[in-house]
């Protein structure tokens, strides 16, 4: 017993070293299995409340810029009310009101603001602060003013992490507005304004700037909000499917306030999915 | 009397603290020309004098860099890197200086390394650190050649943040 104290106090710095070599290296190759736990997240309560802290001073930086956006925006929603507007009026006059609609609205939005953002790993998150008190989970979609951004990845109490658009892990359905060209998009590090819409079918046609728009296919998001524009084609190997590179709306570089996209019927769509796989 | 060596134990926890917050809140925020990050927090473990134990050194290396993990969720990243960095400490030291009793106990800085030397000893180590960051990182998104030239601009960036550091930090009397 003596002998054995002996020996590992004498080795006891290899015997440290190990253990925590292989510590990190688990915490390293296993990326992912811990994130179900929000303390191993900078979601935790203390990294976000630091992050709340300093985005208390930073938030102010780029004001002038989300502003401009905030305004561009408007104006685009505004002249889209104006439309809707004309043609509820114009089908009031030729039918009877005897549709009730609501209540089939199917996606809620929750404000949030983003306390830190990275866009130089692989792998980027950044942390909201909304968390399961305000209604977000793991999987709802995440919208700035321009276009969608991440999808929740751990929700805590007050504030959440998503995984940012800019993930190589992230592959999110897209399809090219007013088109049925489907297609994933996907991240290649480096730039964050680039991604690349993959599985293109080869027989469909697109120009340049065309908007590319998200599918409505998942309960993240739903149809037809705004992803980025096609920038051009990509050369690949394969030869039944265009890799398209496209240009994000939104500038990952200044993130300010966002929105959480909750689906209404993402429970009943779950449950009829798990449905079909059980059988 | 001995004076250029008071090392309270209160200073390197504040030392923990601050260099933490600066590399989350500040230095993780930075990418100078698409390339180079500051690493500034392993000043820390450069700092810590040099007869601290090997395990003390590796645990406060591994400590120090899991909560950066946490706080830039790269699980497992930069610990894994800040411990190569505390066990290679020493020898790379003692590659640069004479074992001599003086050096038993001394922090390394630019005063008690003197400056060629000691620009020797914080280019090795963060060259290898960031050599290890960036490879372990990039390793299946990024070239070769881009691997390279990122961790050789942060290492520079980040010998800058270090020099810096070690100047605001440890100011040795004149007088002694």
């Amino acid at each position: 017993m003596r002998n054995l104290i002996d020996f590992i106090l004498k080795y006891s710095a290899v015997f440290v070293f190990t253990f925590l070599f292989v510590i990190s290296f688990v915490l390293l190759v296993s990326n992912g299995r811990f994130h179900s736990s929000v303390w191993f997240t900078s979601a935790n309560a203390l990294s976000s409340k630091l992050y709340g802290m300093s985005n208390g001073v930073s938030s102010y930086f780029n004001l002038k810029a989300v502003n401009a956006s905030l305004q561009q925006n408007n104006a685009l929603l505004e002249n889209e009310v104006l439309n809707l507007r004309m043609q509820l009026a114009r089908y009031r006059s030729l039918y009877a009101d005897s549709v009730d609609f609501s209540g089939t609205r199917r996606f809620d939005y929750v404000l949030a603001t983003v306390l830190n953002n990275g866009t130089r790993h692989p792998r980027n998150y950044f942390t909201i602060d909304k968390g399961y008190a305000d209604g977000v989970e793991s999987g709802m979609g995440v919208a700035d003013q321009n276009g969608i951004v991440g999808i929740v990845n751990v929700a805590g109490k007050n504030t959440s992490r998503v995984i940012s658009l800019l993930n190589t892990t992230q592959h999110i359905s897209v399809r090219l507005k007013g088109t049925n060209t489907i297609g994933s998009l996907s991240w290649k590090v480096n730039d964050p304004n680039v991604a690349y819409m993959e599985e293109v079918p080869r027989h469909s046609t697109f120009q340049l700037g065309d908007t590319v728009v998200t599918s409505g296919y998942s309960t993240s998001f739903p149809a037809d909000i705004p992803v980025g524009t096609v920038l051009g084609k990509v050369k690949t190997d394969n030869d039944n499917f265009y890799v398209l590179k496209v240009r994000l709306a939104s500038d990952f570089n200044h993130l300010t306030t966002v929105r959480v996209l909750k689906d209404k019927f993402k429970n009943e769509l779950d449950s009829l999915q798990t449905l079909d796989i059980s059988e | 009397m001995e004076i250029t060596n008071i090392t309270s134990p209160l200073r390197f926890v504040a030392l923990f603290i601050g260099l933490l917050l600066l590399q989350v809140l500040v230095c993780n925020n930075i990418l100078l020309f698409g390339v180079a990050v500051p690493f500034v927090y392993i000043y820390f473990i450069i700092t810590l004098p040099m007869n601290v134990s090997l395990p003390l050194l590796m645990s406060l290396a591994f400590s120090m860099g899991f909560l950066i993990d946490l706080f830039g969720d790269t699980l497992g990243l930069n610990c894994m890197a800040s411990l190569i960095l505390s066990v290679l400490k020493k020898p790379i030291f003692y590659a640069y200086m004479h074992r001599e009793e003086k050096f038993l106990a001394a922090i390394p800085s630019i005063s008690s390394m003197g400056w060629p030397n000691y620009l020797k000893f914080i280019l090795s180590l963060s060259t290898i650190f960031c050599l290890i960051i960036f490879g372990i990182e990039l390793f299946s998104f990024a070239s070769f050649g881009r691997i390279i030239l990122m961790a050789a601009s942060s290492s520079l960036f980040t010998i800058v943040t270090l020099i810096a550091a070690d100047s605001l930090f440890n100011r040795e009397p004149d007088r002694s």
